[in-house]
């Protein structure tokens, strides 16, 4: 049964759980109500009639005079926006514990995260039947809060769909993507999100999507990515690789020595980007008004920046920035650029040999904010470790539920060659057969 | 002394580098949109026409060509950089290694690429109330710089450089002189050990005012035992000094990285289907070469005009070259104001024909004068093949309409009753005339009867 709120009851609904950080002010007044399905953005997604602040302060007050594409191809297939999911600021968190606008609360219990960095958009797709909601993933921004969530989480190639209208962290890693309940809903909504768009070039270069259904033969499971991981989500990997291997998938174990490196290659890169993203953010244009002009430049924007950049994207400019300093350069920047390639090409030796590749989601399930303020960045970071490299490689991946520790869902994360979204959407649906799925009643 | 250039110009795109804003707008701020305004959500896409016009450039000038390219982010905080960060070139320009003959002196060219230009600062108020305005307008417009090798000994050999690479530059790309404004230099000056950088020198003659200044007031403080620092300075027109900007210790770091939203280009495919015509001094080259005249007078006319060199080229293959170039140069330079709007194959054939005449002392200097003047004010050279020719035309069109009488009634009420006597004449003249010729002397011819 599809869930659809009125106005009022999703601002109930989200006094509770922080999912939205704007919500359409007159659902019911929309024409052709209800309409065919309803989906939510992620406030880096550029829609018109909506703030889009990306979870920050600098960029309160910014109304984008533009739909970013995927917000308006849903918009031109039906689909009523109910509002801007929630996000750690710029997309820079595991948690969602770094937004300007409030932590999200994971549905399945109120004292713990819905995990980073689209944790909003997570938790409506969880709360909401029939929700289809719009994510973004950098370095696993959807695969993290589905885990967490217990929603399909579906991060598609890099190029796949348009990022005209996203407001940027790292250019060469963002990808748009979905959280849903349903495997169906993958199936029906990637391809109106995909295609080329003149208004990205990078997009551009894509083909078709190849839908026709084959069943998975072989799934790779690379022996690093079983280090390190919670006694419940090793025991319930376990548990689903064997379900796996009950369905008729072959399981092999695989090297991936380059995995390793992934991770650190990921921030020099995405934080190397991200401050030159960030740099337009100087109080002039858009959002937040700087104070006095009668200054020096230079103490008009840091004054801005000072006040309304979060910790942690003031500490990811300081990273990126100095990543890309002369003499820094080539030992950092450069370096993370060749490690890239052998990551990518570490998959397609092993894609040679199996369908999909497959890991945990996340070593853990959903902690308690508590648990959280323990954690020093390093920490944090390296809760990523899973998510990072098909993020890094540009390869499509899928979240799912593979099974529930103490009523909290964790999940496992298919990686598929590059355009082979198909197999992904393949995956879900055998996964789904006779799979026990589990949602909490909060929106009735 | 030492002098390398940075040369930026605009290129004359109809739409900016990154976006379809026009690139040409009377308002402040009205020429804009969220991709040149570095809005959030916003992204560019590429002009294929500004990479075109940069890869002719670089090949023009001899340059290495990059066979894939990319774009980079240059970071630095101005206010009219929106983005707070240039897209530019920085790993792999369109061209390197290439180089430019400038009377008779091989000038290095280090480096051609593109980027897209800031927006404009304005200060307004008197001094002490001065208020800054920016003007978007000029965001990303396509830019291509171009790096020369130290080669230039003196400010004299600068300008004379720049203005032969302009003329070049100007006839590849389509744009006249009248657009200076649209170059930016970058001069790099020493004469001494150590250089001190000139930044943002608008149009020729401040450059070489802005050189000759720089290079005095380098040698003055050598002669004095004054050390030169290293340092950027910038050139005040109004008081025809440079004035430090800030000291420069090292380069600046711009934390280069590539830009991922454009992607990769291949200049190979790019290049192979670009063609650029013969440039006015490579065509100054031949004909001196080939005519066997004078290089700068060559130069003079194709500087002056590419349609009076061609006219020049034709008067050569008839007459003596020499006499062909007194001529150019003289009588029909003199009216080349009013020669070259109504330059028709005719009107070049009347040109040849005086100048052969004169050549052939059938007609005396001062009657050749005279008729180029004739012809220079759209009236007929009396000289017998030409009023030949005119009988001709007036015959087929009077003998069209004795024969024919309704067409001058039919005209009075519907002016296309003319056509038919066009195509007649045009016809029977079997092309020797233009059609707006025939136009004209048909709507004479009519209208005398009316």
């Amino acid at each position: 049964m599809s869930c659809l709120p009125t106005a009022d009851k999703l601002r109930d609904l989200n006094e509770r759980y922080l999912a939205f950080s704007e919500i359409s002010p007159s659902l019911e007044e929309a024409q052709g109500y209800p309409p065919p399905f309803h989906f939510s953005a992620k406030d880096n997604l550029c829609a018109k009639g909506f703030q889009a602040r990306a979870g920050s302060r600098i960029l309160e007050g910014y109304r984008p005079p533009f739909d970013a594409t995927p917000v308006a191809k849903l918009r031109a297939a039906g689909g009523v926006l109910l509002g801007k999911t929630n996000m750690d600021e710029f997309g820079f968190g595991t948690f969602c514990t770094n937004s300007g606008y409030g932590i999200p609360r994971n549905p399945f219990d109120l004292e713990r995260a819905c995990g980073g960095s689209s944790g909003g958009a997570a938790a409506a797709a969880c709360m909401l039947d029939g929700h289809i909601a719009l994510g973004v993933s950098t370095g696993g921004s959807i695969s993290c809060p589905a885990s967490f969530c217990g929603v399909f989480g579906l991060t598609p190639t890099y190029g796949r769909i348009s990022r005209y209208g996203l407001i940027d962290y790292g250019n060469s890693l963002d990808k748009v993507g979905l959280l849903v309940r349903r495997s169906e809903d993958l199936r029906r909504f990637l391809p109106i999100i995909s295609g080329a768009d003149p208004k990205d070039p990078t997009s551009c270069a894509q083909p078709p999507l190849r839908l026709e259904r084959k069943s998975i033969r072989t799934v790779a499971v690379p022996k690093q990515a079983l280090q390190n991981l919670s006694p419940e989500v090793e025991e319930g990997f376990e548990h689903a690789l064997g379900r796996l291997e009950e369905q008729g998938v072959e399981i092999m174990q695989v090297d991936m020595p380059s995995l390793r490196f992934a991770l650190s290659a990921y921030y020099v890169l995405a934080t190397s980007e991200a401050s030159t993203n960030l740099a337009r953010y100087c109080g002039m244009r858009f959002g937040v008004r700087g104070g006095s002009i009668s200054q020096h430049y230079n103490d008009f924007f840091t004054e801005v920046r000072s006040e309304h950049f979060g910790r942690e994207a003031k500490r990811r400019i300081l990273l990126g920035t100095y990543a890309r300093m002369v003499g820094y350069r080539d030992r950092y920047y450069m370096k993370a650029l060749s490690v890239r390639q052998l990551v990518i090409s570490e998959y397609q030796n092993v894609f040679g040999r199996s369908d999909l590749v497959l890991t945990p989601t996340m070593p853990f399930v959903a902690p308690r904010f508590s648990e959280i303020e323990k954690m020093r960045p390093l920490e944090a970071y390296q809760a990523d470790f899973l998510t990072v490299p098909p993020n890094l490689a540009g390869l499509p991946h899928l979240s799912l539920p593979c099974g529930y520790a103490d009523a909290l869902p964790m999940g496992m994360q298919f990686v598929a060659p590059h355009w082979e979204e198909g197999r992904l959407l393949d995956m879900a649906e055998s996964w789904s057969k006779g799979f026990q799925f589990r949602f909490p009643e909060v929106c009735r | 002394m030492k002098i390398g250039l940075e040369i930026h110009v605009q290129l004359p795109t109809r739409s900016k580098l990154f976006c379809s804003c026009a690139t040409s707008a009377e308002e402040p701020n009205s020429s804009i949109c969220p991709t040149c305004l570095g809005f959030p959500g916003s992204r560019p896409a590429l002009n294929r026409r500004a990479l075109e016009m940069g890869v002719q450039i670089a090949q023009y000038l001899n340059c290495q060509i990059t066979p894939t390219i990319w774009f980079s982010r240059k970071t630095y905080f101005y206010p009219d950089l929106p983005k707070n960060f240039q897209i530019t070139q920085y790993d792999s320009p369109l061209g390197t290694d290439g180089h430019f003959h400038s009377r008779g002196k091989r000038i290095g060219i280090w480096r051609v690429h593109l980027e897209e230009d800031p927006g404009r600062i304005k200060r307004v108020g008197k001094s002490g109330e001065e208020v800054s305005l920016i003007d978007y307008n000029r965001s990303g417009i396509p830019l291509v710089e171009i790096v020369t090798a130290p080669d230039m000994s003196s400010p004299d050999e600068a300008r004379t450089f720049i203005t032969e690479i302009l003329v070049e530059l100007r006839h590849i790309i389509g744009t006249t002189a009248s657009d200076e404004q649209t170059v930016r230099v970058d001069a790099n000056i020493s004469v001494g050990e150590e250089r001190v950088e000139v930044k943002n020198i608008q149009g020729m003659r401040h450059l070489e005012r802005a050189l000759k200044f720089e290079a005095s007031r380098q040698a003055k403080m050598l002669e004095a035992g004054v050390k030169v620092v290293r340092e950027t300075r910038r050139y005040d027109e109004e008081r025809k000094v440079t004035l430090s900007a800030r000291e420069k210790e090292t380069e600046e770091d711009y934390g280069y990285i590539g830009e991922p939203d454009l992607g990769t280009f291949d200049l190979l495919k790019v290049a192979s289907v670009l063609t650029t015509s013969e440039t006015p001094l490579r065509m100054a080259q031949r004909l001196a070469g080939h005519y066997v005249v004078d290089f700068d007078k060559a130069k003079q006319i194709v500087i002056t005009s590419m349609a009076m060199a061609e006219l020049f080229e034709r008067l050569a293959e008839k007459v003596d070259p020499e006499l062909a170039m007194t001529w150019t140069l003289g009588p029909i330079s003199s009216h080349w104001g009013s020669i070259e709007p109504r330059l028709t194959e005719k009107v070049i054939g009347d040109v040849v024909r005086v100048v052969s005449q004169v050549a052939d002392r059938e007609i005396t200097d001062s009657e050749g004068r005279r008729r180029i003047s004739a012809i220079a004010a759209g009236e007929c050279p009396e000289d017998i093949s030409c009023a030949v020719e005119d009988t001709l035309l007036d015959s087929l069109i009077s003998q069209y309409l004795d024969e024919h009488p309704n067409v001058v009634k039919d005209y009075a009420s519907n002016p296309k009753a003319s056509n038919a006597v066009i195509g007649h004449v045009m016809k029977a003249s079997k092309g020797k005339y233009n059609s707006q010729e025939i136009v004209e002397a048909v709507r004479k011819e009519i209208e005398k009867r009316l």
